[in-house]
């Protein structure tokens, strides 16, 4: 079943934020047959494990999300944030364990209108705040190839991601193993292609999309399977469920089945047979399910938020993972709209909102499965925004704040180091304009992810999928003062 | 237009119906052309091949003036170009039913790859071009592109335009794109700086070679890899290392956009000049601030590593340094250093078997026989009159071949391609004289194709294209040492798709009396082949018609009664006797010995 599907990519270099164009360590001139062969081991750890990635597609502007709320530090916040500054009166309030300065959430409702929060916001700060949480807020997290300071930003003294502010390639170095990947191939991919031998199930990817084509699981050799959220797709001409179909059905096969004299319609006669099979097995073993998650999603003629179908669809699939076979799953959610340059304080909430309700709501559903320590959701997406503002909304930033949910997570607390959120000429964390250098990146930032879902910390392992982890090391108070971030154990 | 078919070809095809697959039908009136085809099979292959899908009047025309002239007069023609298209459509007034119809994206970009794969004269032109925008990459899925769909319809022009001239020409143009600079980075690129570690961008560098050239290995000139002498066993010849990367970054340093002068070069962009997309690059030297510095942003004094290959002009492949100019008016510029590059790639000779094999894979197979490779890299070496580079020569020499003309010999690889996606909606299309109720191709699969139809032009995920040239799918293929690029993209989810957009396609036809058929979808006109299959006496010429213009005779008997079987279970009139057409349809396209053309 596996395939290959998606190539390498040539490195864009960044034009007019020259600095090197640091060639990644993989890189050879040599045109390798599999750069990343399939690996003896089997990832760490004798239980199920998924990782669930919902990539924000845009640039979500998540210093409005995650708000300061002491008194001074949000009077700084709102005088640089101006008119998209959201009102301290209005945050909901976030209570970690770990001290550290008060930050509270976007009420997912309109500001300034006197509207009460959103249910689900005020959920989401609940799981935050609950002894043994399960949320875990990670600062600033961008794609970097080295710390960078502001100074070294100016001075074009280290390399930097290739592109910078470019949807398309920072959307690719968020989902790419290094912030500069020659082949666009994804860090969950390139999992799935080493350790996809780890599940029982080899005629289904490790990997699964309900949001199609995405970088983050594209590999070398396996092709992800893609799953619409509403509902597996068939071939309708010959759809075995009723019976018109039958007869083209039983004649198609005739044609499939040969006698075929050509190697090529050989090879796709089985691909075809093997594409019929793999879609009625996921189908079949989804059935149970139908209604299972309706309590907790709604049923689905209910829901029209794209982000809840497609996650009451992932916990369908995960809830099939016995009859799949399945003992390691990487999911990907898509979910767009982010890229508020215009009218942010009409749109940006409602967005906010409906994270809120699908994590929460995705949260429940592992619960009500019995695995949520086994099931790490977290989000992702190209840029923050500026601190600054056009007038009614905000451009392309580069660090941001991320959320990590899954009952194994270190909840209840901040990792890394929020950036200054002064004016631009007295913030030492501003590249210009209100674009935040990122304090964390997101090397760091998955090789926590990874290690917890069973990649092993050694030079196989980490230093394959991770080789420029080694980098950044985790300086900031409370800290790991390791290369991974902490707010996830390592797999054992 | 809907195609209006000839009713002498009608009655010929019904009439033949029950004859042998390879009678030639209009044999009885001339002797074949000398130079093909020979027959009404090979002349629907060769369309096939030449164009984006066999239609009766190009059959009917090819038939009567043979191969040669056919080609001729393709030759003779200009290239159509994509972006008026688009600018048409933007002139259009908002429809107040539906305001975002009529705006213009990349979607417009398909829009207009369909109305001209469909309905432009200069049928091998479009064709050669797709093939070019599949090897000379760019895509609207990187270098900032996605924002512009003129400058990438633009591209694609430029593709049209230079790909029956001189491929060293071809390059140049492809090199001073802002479109291409943009994507591989070469826009903007400057000289070293050592005091801010700055040094040349080697993506163009690379990718010039590795992809638009030369490829990574020496090459024999019947594109089989060239082996090492001095190592025992098989063992590869790289064709550059990292100090030809680097030298050729060297050399592409200094260009911007159009229109920006010496001080802008770092802040040079395209914002509120549109124009500056569809205008070559240009290097800006000059005063500096101050009026005491003329400054250049082209790397003119390192020497520069270059291709070295047996008769390379350059001694040792070197591009010597020269000192940057300090005044203007020298007459030295960037420009010199860029031709003096292009020549040395252009007359490496890898390029006739890199490039020849790659254009053979994407108009007749994807396993050209070596000698099939070695005869149309020397059409590329030498055109007959002296000249290297000739892109006629080239396109003629890849259909004209024996090879392309009838089955191959000397190998024993499987003979043929897997039918690209979108070449099998053309061919549809084409064949059956598509119309859609707006005069555009809009609907939302065209616009959008998404997880349903893995390709659209100018839109792959990366600079490798859709599939890799060498992509061998696992199994016989892989076992064989052959290759099946476009198997790439033959995942579960394009395969599943894709026949459910095959269904829509097929079944949105012209008459459809269903209250379900929308009308506003691209209908296919089957007047002819209902004809033909709501008689049962005519089964046979319908299934026969179907053969000759979807599979240029090449159907075996069993697909031929197992088609016939199904056919006869369905009602004559079903539909009001469409029923059985798009039935047929359905199920060729998705059938092995369809989709595999030969």
């Amino acid at each position: 079943m596996n395939r290959r599907d998606l190539l390498k990519k040539s490195l864009c270099l960044a034009a007019s934020t020259a600095g090197f164009g640091a060639l990644s360590s993989r890189f050879s001139l040599a045109h390798a047959a599999t750069m990343y062969s399939k690996s003896q081991r089997s990832l760490l750890g004798n239980d199920y494990r998924a990782l669930v990635c919902v990539f924000l597609y845009g640039g979500n502007d998540s210093f409005n999300f995650i708000v300061p709320r002491d008194v001074s530090a949000h009077a700084t916040y709102a005088a640089t944030r101006g008119a998209v500054a959201v009102p301290r009166s209005e945050l909901v309030p976030l209570t970690p364990t770990a001290s550290g300065a008060a930050y509270g959430l976007h009420p997912g409702v309109e500001t300034g209108a006197g509207t009460p929060p959103h249910p689900a916001m005020t959920a989401l700060a609940g799981l935050f705040n609950q002894a043994n949480s399960r949320v875990a807020i990670v600062a600033n997290t961008g794609p970097l190839l080295h710390p960078t300071t502001k100074t070294q930003y100016q001075n074009e003294s280290v390399a930097l991601p290739p592109q910078l502010f470019s949807h398309d390639d920072q959307s690719a170095w968020w989902q790419t193993p290094t912030a500069n990947s020659f082949d666009r191939i994804g860090w969950g991919g390139l999992l799935a292609d080493r350790f996809g031998i780890t599940n029982p199930n080899q005629n289904l990817a490790m990997t699964i999309s309900t949001d199609g084509d995405n970088v983050f699981q594209t590999a070398e050799d396996v092709v992800p399977y893609f799953v619409s959220p509403w509902g597996v797709d068939r071939i309708g001409n010959i759809d075995p469920t009723w019976s018109e179909p039958t007869a083209r059905r039983n004649a198609l096969y005739q044609l499939l089945n040969g006698p075929l004299n050509n190697a090529l319609e050989r090879t796709y006669a089985t691909g075809f047979k093997r594409t019929v099979s793999n879609y009625e097995q996921v189908i079949t073993a989804l059935q149970p399910s139908a209604t299972t998650f309706d309590a907790i999603f709604g049923a689905d003629d209910t829901i029209d938020d794209y982000l809840t179908r497609q996650l009451k669809m992932v916990a369908r699939l995960i809830s099939a993972r016995d009859t799949l076979n399945m003992t390691r799953q990487i999911f990907f959610v898509g979910f767009g709209g982010f890229d508020t340059h215009d009218a942010q304080l009409a749109n940006h909430p409602g967005l906010l909102a409906a994270i809120a309700n699908g994590l929460t709501k995705f949260y429940q559903a592992t619960q009500q499965m019995g695995i949520a320590n086994q099931v790490t959701t977290f989000t992702a997406s190209e840029f923050g925004r500026t601190l600054t503002n056009n007038g009614d909304g905000t451009d392309h930033g580069w660090g941001g704040h991320h959320l990590v949910i899954g009952g194994a997570v270190n909840g209840g607390r901040f990792y890394g180091r929020f950036p200054s959120l002064a004016a631009s000429n007295s913030n030492p964390d501003d590249a210009g304009w209100g674009q935040i250098i990122p304090t964390t990146s997101v090397d760091q930032y998955a090789w926590t992810l990874a290690r917890w879902y069973g990649l092993q910390d050694d030079a196989d392992g980490r230093g394959l999928v991770f080789p420029n982890v080694t980098r950044f090391t985790d300086v900031s108070q409370n800290g790991t003062g390791s290369y991974h971030l902490g707010f996830l154990p390592a797999a054992t | 237009m809907p195609r209006m078919y000839r009713l002498f070809a009608a009655i010929a095809f019904a009439l033949a119906g029950q004859a042998n697959a390879q009678t030639v039908i209009f044999s009885a009136s001339f002797e074949p052309p000398p130079g093909g085809p020979a027959t009404d099979q090979d002349a629907m292959r060769f369309l096939t091949q030449a164009t984006f899908g066999p239609t009766m009047s190009e059959f009917d025309r090819l038939n009567l003036i043979g191969i040669d002239a056919w080609l001729d007069e393709q030759f003779a023609l200009p290239f159509s170009r994509h972006r008026p298209y688009l600018e048409a459509i933007a002139a259009l007034p908002e429809d107040p039913e539906d305001p975002e119809a009529n705006n213009v994206g990349q979607q417009t970009r398909n829009e207009a790859f369909f109305e001209h794969a469909l309905h432009a004269p200069d049928q091998l032109r479009q064709r050669v071009a797709y093939a070019l925008s599949q090897i000379l990459v760019v895509s609207d899925q990187g270098g900032g592109l996605g924002g512009e769909p003129y400058a990438l319809a633009h591209y694609y022009d430029l593709l049209g335009e230079h790909g029956f001239g001189n491929y060293r020409e071809l390059l140049e143009q492809v090199t001073l794109s802002p479109v291409m600079g943009s994507y591989l980075s070469m826009l903007g690129n400057r000289k070293p700086d050592p005091v801010n570690n700055i040094r040349p961008d080697e993506n163009y560098a690379r990718e010039i070679m590795q992809l638009f050239s030369i490829g990574l290995v020496r090459l024999n000139p019947n594109g089989t890899e060239m082996d090492d002498p001095g190592q025992p066993g098989f063992q590869t010849l790289p064709t550059y290392d990292q100090e030809t990367i680097r030298g050729f970054a060297h050399v592409f340093t200094g260009y911007t956009f159009s229109g920006c002068g010496v001080r802008e070069f770092e802040y040079c962009s395209a914002w509120e000049h549109p124009e500056r997309w569809v205008q070559p690059m240009a290097a800006p030297e000059g005063l500096w601030w101050g009026d005491t510095e003329y400054r250049v942003w082209h790397a003119y004094p390192e020497n520069k590593q270059l291709l070295v290959y047996p008769g390379v002009s350059l001694p040792n492949g070197v591009l010597a340094g020269r000192p940057a100019p300090t005044v203007a008016g020298t007459g030295v510029s960037a420009q010199q250093d860029l031709e003096a590059a292009l020549d040395n790639v252009f007359n490496h000779p890898n390029v006739g078997p890199f490039i020849g094999k790659q254009l053979i894979q994407r108009l007749v197979t994807s396993n050209p026989s070596p000698a099939y490779v070695g005869r149309v890299a020397a059409a590329f070496n030498n055109n007959g009159q002296g000249v290297r580079g000739d892109m006629r020569a080239v396109v003629r020499a890849i259909l004209t071949d024996p090879e392309a003309r009838g089955a191959p010999s000397g190998t024993t690889a499987p003979r043929g391609k897997l039918r690209e996606p979108l070449l099998r909606m053309t061919q549809l299309w084409r064949a059956f004289g598509a119309v859609d109720a707006s005069g555009r191709y809009n609907d939302w699969y065209v616009w959008w194709p998404g997880q349903y139809i893995p390709q659209s032009p100018l839109h792959a995920r990366t600079v490798f294209n859709f599939y890799l040239p060498d992509f061998k799918p696992a199994g016989e293929v892989a076992a064989g040492g052959w290759v099946a690029p476009e198997f790439q993209i033959q995942t579960d989810g394009y395969v599943t798709n894709f026949s459910n957009v095959l269904d829509w396609m097929t079944w949105n036809y012209q008459g459809n009396p269903s209250q379900w058929a929308d009308p506003d979808m691209t209908r296919l006109v089957i007047e002819t082949e209902r004809g033909l299959a709501s008689n049962n006496a005519t089964i046979d010429a319908f299934i026969e018609r179907l053969n000759l213009l979807m599979m240029a005779g090449a159907m075996s008997p069993h697909m031929k009664s197992t088609l016939r079987t199904y056919l006869l279970t369905l009602p004559a009139n079903g539909e009001n006797g469409y029923r059985r057409v798009w039935e047929a349809l359905w199920l060729i396209m998705v059938s092995p010995e369809y989709v595999i053309e030969k």
